[in-house]
Formats: C-alpha cells, structure tokens, sequence
C-alpha cells in the first residue's frame, strides 16, 4: 500500500510521465489549476507546480499551456530529480538513515540545493565524518537562510577538532538566530575554555560539619574500635568537629592534537582547616593519556600517579590504570569505565595499602536541548593487605543536570552505596556493613569568559552496623574558578 | 497517518464548502490523508479559486507540512486572535515556529489548551516545552535586528502580513529586554506605519 502511494506521489510529481485524459473533460478546472501551477511554478516549488499542471493537462487536451510547462519542467529533470533526493534525504533522516540520507543529500546538493548542502552536513557531522561536513556546512553558508545553522554546526566541527578559537567566534555568529542563541551562548563560552592546553585555578571557602567524622554517638571510628572506624583519625563527637575551611586547586591539560589524541593532565590541591589542621589535606596528581573520539563513540585509556599527603605527613601514592568507552544514540549516551589503583599508604596507615579496583556502568539521557539526566550503577573492589580493610561495595549513583541560562546551570546528583567487609573486625566484635547515601547540589554562575563563580553543599550519610561508624556531615562552600584555553 | 491529519480530514468533512469547491476540498483532504501534500495543496488552492472561504487553512495546514511556512502563515491569514479551531491554531503556531516567530507561536498554543483532543494537546504541549528553552533568556540585540530585517524584507516583498508578524515579534521581543532595544522601531512596523 505505501508503495503504491509512493509510486501514485512520485507519478504526480514527474513532469515527463505520460498524461492520461480525464474521463469527462472539464475546461473550468483545467483553468483553475493551471493558475495553481503557474503560481507554484513562479514561487520556484517544482514539484506543486507539476501536480497542478498535470491536472490541467488531463482535464483539457487542447491545454497547450499546461502541457507547454509539463515539457519545460521535464528538460529541467536534474532538477527534479534533485528534489526528490532531496525529499529521499527527509525521509531517510527522519527514520534515522543518516548515511542514507547524507547520500541523497549529496545528490540534491549537486545541482546547487544550499538547504540539501545544511542536511548533508548535519547528517555527516553526526556520522563523524568531519570533512565532509565540513565542506557542505560551508557550502550552506553562502545561503542567508541557512547561514546560522551552517555557523553552529561549524563551530561544532570546529570544537570537535580541538580549534577553539574558531568555535567560539562561530558560536558568536550563529547567536543571532535566537533558538539557537542560549547553545550557541553556552559552547562559545565553553570553547573559549578549551584548546590544547587548559590551565585553571580554583579557590573555595566554606565549612564542613563534621572534620573527623565522628559519629553522632560521640565516638569516633578510631577511638571507639575498629581499624576502619571510617576513616577517622579521631575527635569527639559529630557537634564538636565543624570547622570552617578552604580550598585551593590549580589544574592544566594538554592535549597536543586537540579532544582525540593523547594527552597530560595535572592537578595539585589542597584544604586547609582553620583549626583542626591535622585534617589537612594535599593531593598531587599527574596523568599521561590518550582518548580516541569520533561522533557519537570514543575510548579512553590513562595511567595516572598520585601522592596524598594528611595533615602535614605522607599518607597516600598510588598508581592508577584506567580505561573507558561510550557510545551515543540519539538522545542517549552508554558508557563504561573500569579503573584499578595501586595504592601504597604510609606506615602508619599501612593496612589499607592495596589494590582497588572500580567498574561502572551509566546511561545518559539529553531530554532536553541542555537537560540531561544520568544513572550509573558501579561495583568496587579493594583488596588491602588487612582483611578488615578490605571490602566490595555497589550502589547507584543518579544526575540531573540542566543549563538554565548561557550564564547559569546547576547540577544535582545524589548516590546509594551499599559496603560489605570482607572479614570479621575482631575489635568491632562484628563483620561490618555500611549504607551510605550522599549527595551534591552544584550551582555554577559564569561572571565572564574565564571566571565562574561556584556554590556546592554535599552531604553524606553513613549508617554502619558498627555505631561508632555511623555518621553524617554536610560542607558547604562557595568559591571562584578561572578556567582559559590557550 | 499522523492524528492531526486525521482531525483535519474530519474537520473538512463536516464544514465542506458550495458546490464546486467541494469536491476539491474533499480531494484535497483526501491527499492529505496519504500525506500527498504537493497534491493536497493544489487541490486547496483551486477550492479556494472557487471561493470557499475555509481553504486558506486546509492550504496553510498543508503548506507547513510542505515545511513553507511563511506562505503558510499568509494562507491562515496571518497569526493574530483565534483561528477557527484548536487544529488551525496548532498548525498556525507550528507555521509560526518554523518561522522562528516564538512569542506568536507560544500564544497560539497556548490557545490551544482544552479545546483540542489529547494528541493535540500533548503535541502542543511538546512544542511549547522547546519554545520555552528558546525564550528562557532574553534575545540579544542580534537576534531583534534580525526580525527587523525580516519585517523590512517582506514589507519590500509586499507581503505585509508576513512584515506586521516579524514586526510584532520584533516588538514583543524588544520588551524582553532591559534596554527596549529597537521598540518603537518594531512598535511602528507591527501596526504598518513604516513607509
């Protein structure tokens, strides 16, 4: 049935198929719709005019007007048949054909279509084929119609290509169609924080509820029993540890050949406590890497090193390999990431020294043009040299994350996790098991092209089937972040 | 079939014009049906020769799905106050959207509301959820420049409906913003007493 419409519509449309005569000839109405095609066929829209004509036609044999046009339109074939490519190229994207549509696209694009020259690039750029799109992006452009669209999806290809400098001014220029203006606004700014080399800083006050730890039953894991009483190192109760706080971090990424292609990153951080410095905390972290990524999927491997220093001592190095991939389609993304630390503690800390080892799971969903929701699911496995250290742990994690302004978004995630040890805590006098619930509320405001001001409250909940495990805290904090591509 | 056309089909049905046109309307609503729309349109032009008065929407429904909307929005005889129907009016705010006339657009829908069945409403409902992520920011100074350009184009164009809509949008977007950027400029387009 649908080919028989299809062959019924594509009859219609040809100015060179042969005209039946109407049973009862009606010159009327012949009339009437040669005036259709002829109006259709100044508008420039082929396909209309030569319904109408053939119509006409069949109704008046002795219509030579119409007939005349039926003739004229047929020699100007390469043309429709470049609108039925064209058409084709519609349909095959719409069912989600796009090497199929690119392709129909090309051929209409060949007699000078500047709007089958937009589909063909979008449908290349999304195939990852860069070049291509590029070419008929710009192609596009030379068409005032199309010449926003064909900007953003250049800057884009631009971005893709790791040429940020380029992006951005594209970005700039496609802001004047206003439904792609709030995008267009949010990658300028964010090309002009990449390139090949990103350097960023960050400074951050705020105040965390509870430095140690402590659980809410006055004890701290370390005092009250057990080797992994949290992690605490001690302290008194949980109303007794708040303390205010800073950060600052400094971080640099380069990436010679632009997002795909190897890279080094490194960042160094550090919180200070006001008062209880013994809780300070340093981290250095250098990593070598390289990413490969193409529309829609891509892979990641990197060796990262990494050296922790608590309070004013060592505390951590650790040496970590890690690999992950992702694919999108459509509005989904699927990726997975798989990562095993090393890690050789301090003497003092040596029981937990180990190897951890961490896979996830998670899918994305862009339900919104600059929404997206996400659910991961990860399991983790640390092996320390002491069994009571050691544990497994899995649990969901979900996102939301919406950009509400070129200048504002905000973020929301929240996690479960559930952690069982592996052996028996003689000191506990119990095998312990963990529940942790823990969440973070991001609001970001961009204040210029580097600067972006930053306000963060995470929360955590620990409940532990050993009470002195138990605990809760909550750090709130605001800062400034400084983020250029160079 | 989409829902909408199926309602259109109905509609025509039941509101078929005089004689003559009549069997053109039902021609047309019957191409339309099989998504023949070059067809439909043809068929919606020539009932409209022969004066039926409700063939400028059955050829502005057809002529945004042949995605023109700008001749679209002439055939409904512009954006302004509601249409005949819920259906017309969707389809005009869709004309409207295509033609990035956003405010125009989100009035119509909003027009729509209650008085349509639920595919409808859910559609439109769909369609005012992407205008609201295109109008969650004021425009920039571009982008009213751009409406006034239109505006000034389809006035030389002599096609004064499609100059008062892109003035108006001009106008109302202008309001969006602090500064008024351009208003009485727009103002003065949207009510045609620019030369």
């Amino acid at each position: 049935m649908i080919t028989q419409l299809l062959l019924l519509a594509l009859a219609a449309q040809d100015p060179c198929a042969p005209v039946d005569t109407a049973a009862s000839p009606d010159r009327e109405a012949a009339t009437l719709y040669r005036r259709a095609g002829d109006a259709e066929r100044i508008a420039g829209f082929r396909g209309t005019a030569t319904v109408a004509y053939r119509k006409a036609a069949a109704l008046d044999p002795a219509d030579a007007a119409s007939r005349q046009a039926l003739r004229a339109l047929c020699a100007e074939g390469a043309s429709a048949d470049a609108q039925d490519a064209f058409t084709e190229g519609q349909r095959r994207m719409s069912a989600g054909d796009l090497k199929g549509a690119a392709e129909s696209f090309a051929k209409a694009r060949r007699s000078g279509d500047r709007s089958a020259a937009l589909l063909e690039g979008v449908c290349r750029y999304r195939l990852g084929e860069d070049a291509a799109a590029e070419a008929a992006l710009e192609e596009a452009e030379g068409a005032p119609e199309h010449q926003e669209l064909s900007r953003f999806y250049l800057g884009l290809l631009a971005l893709r290509a790791g040429r940020s400098a380029q992006a951005a001014s594209l970005f700039d220029a496609s802001a004047t169609n206003q439904g792609l203006a709030a995008m267009a606004a949010t990658l300028s700014r964010m090309a002009q924080r990449d390139g090949p080399l990103v350097i960023g800083f960050e400074a951050r006050v705020g105040a965390d509820s509870n430095v140690s730890l402590a659980s809410q039953a006055g004890g701290t894991g370390s005092a009250s029993g057990g080797m992994m009483g949290g992690g605490s190192m001690g302290g008194s109760g949980a109303f007794m540890n708040g303390d205010g706080l800073y950060d600052l971090a400094l971080s640099a990424l380069w990436r010679p050949l632009g997002p795909s292609g190897p890279y080094l990153r490194g960042i160094g951080s550090v919180r200070r406590y006001l008062q209880q410095n013994g809780y300070d905390l340093a981290v250095g972290e250098a990593a070598a890497g390289w990413q490969w990524a193409r529309a829609g999927h891509g892979v990641l491997g990197e060796y990262a090193f990494g050296d922790q220093r608590f309070g004013s001592s060592p505390y951590l190095l650790a040496h970590r390999l890690l690999g992950s991939g992702w694919v999108t389609t459509g509005d989904w993304t699927w990726s997975t990431l798989y990562f095993a630390r090393l890690e050789d503690y301090a003497t003092a800390y040596q029981p937990f020294s180990g190897t951890l080892q961490r896979a996830e799971v998670k899918a994305a969903w862009t339900f919104l043009p600059q929404a997206w929701a996400a659910l991961r699911y990860g399991f983790t496995h640390d092996a320390a040299h002491a069994g009571v250290a050691s544990y497994d742990e899995h649990g969901p994690r979900a996102e939301l994350h919406a950009v509400f302004t070129p200048t504002f978004r905000a973020g929301l995630e929240a996690g479960l996790a559930w952690r069982q040890y592996a052996a028996y805590d003689s000191t506990l006098a119990l095998k312990r098991a963990d529940t942790t619930l823990d969440g973070t509320l991001l609001l970001e405001w961009d204040v210029g092209t580097a600067w972006t001001i930053r306000a963060a409250l995470e929360g955590r909940e620990v409940r532990s089937n050993a009470p002195s495990a138990s605990y809760s805290k909550l750090v709130p904090t605001v800062g400034i972040a400084w983020t250029k591509g160079l | 079939m989409n829902p909408s056309g199926i309602l259109l089909v109905a509609s025509l049905i039941l509101t078929a014009g005089g004689p003559g046109a009549d069997e053109h309307l039902l021609a047309g609503a019957h191409a339309f049906r099989e998504a023949r729309y070059a067809e439909a349109l043809v068929e919606f032009r020539v009932a409209q020769e022969l004066g039926a008065p409700e063939s400028g929407d059955y050829a502005g429904a057809t002529l945004v799905k042949l995605e023109r909307p700008l001749e679209a929005i002439e055939a409904f005889g512009g954006l302004g106050g509601p249409g005949r129907d819920a259906l017309t009016d969707y389809y005009r705010a869709v004309a409207a959207y295509d033609a990035r006339l956003y405010l125009a657009a989100d009035r119509l829908l909003a027009m729509v509301g209650d008085r349509s069945g639920p595919k409808i409403a859910d559609q439109a409902a769909r369609l005012r959820s992407r205008i609201g992520s295109v109008l969650a920011v004021p425009p920039v100074p571009a982008a009213i420049d751009w409406y006034l350009a239109q505006c000034a184009e389809q006035r030389g164009l002599k096609r004064p409906i499609l100059s008062r809509a892109y003035c108006q949008e001009a106008a109302e977007q202008a309001l969006r913003r602090p500064d008024h950027y351009r208003l009485s400029e727009a103002q003065a387009g949207a009510v045609g007493t620019l030369p």
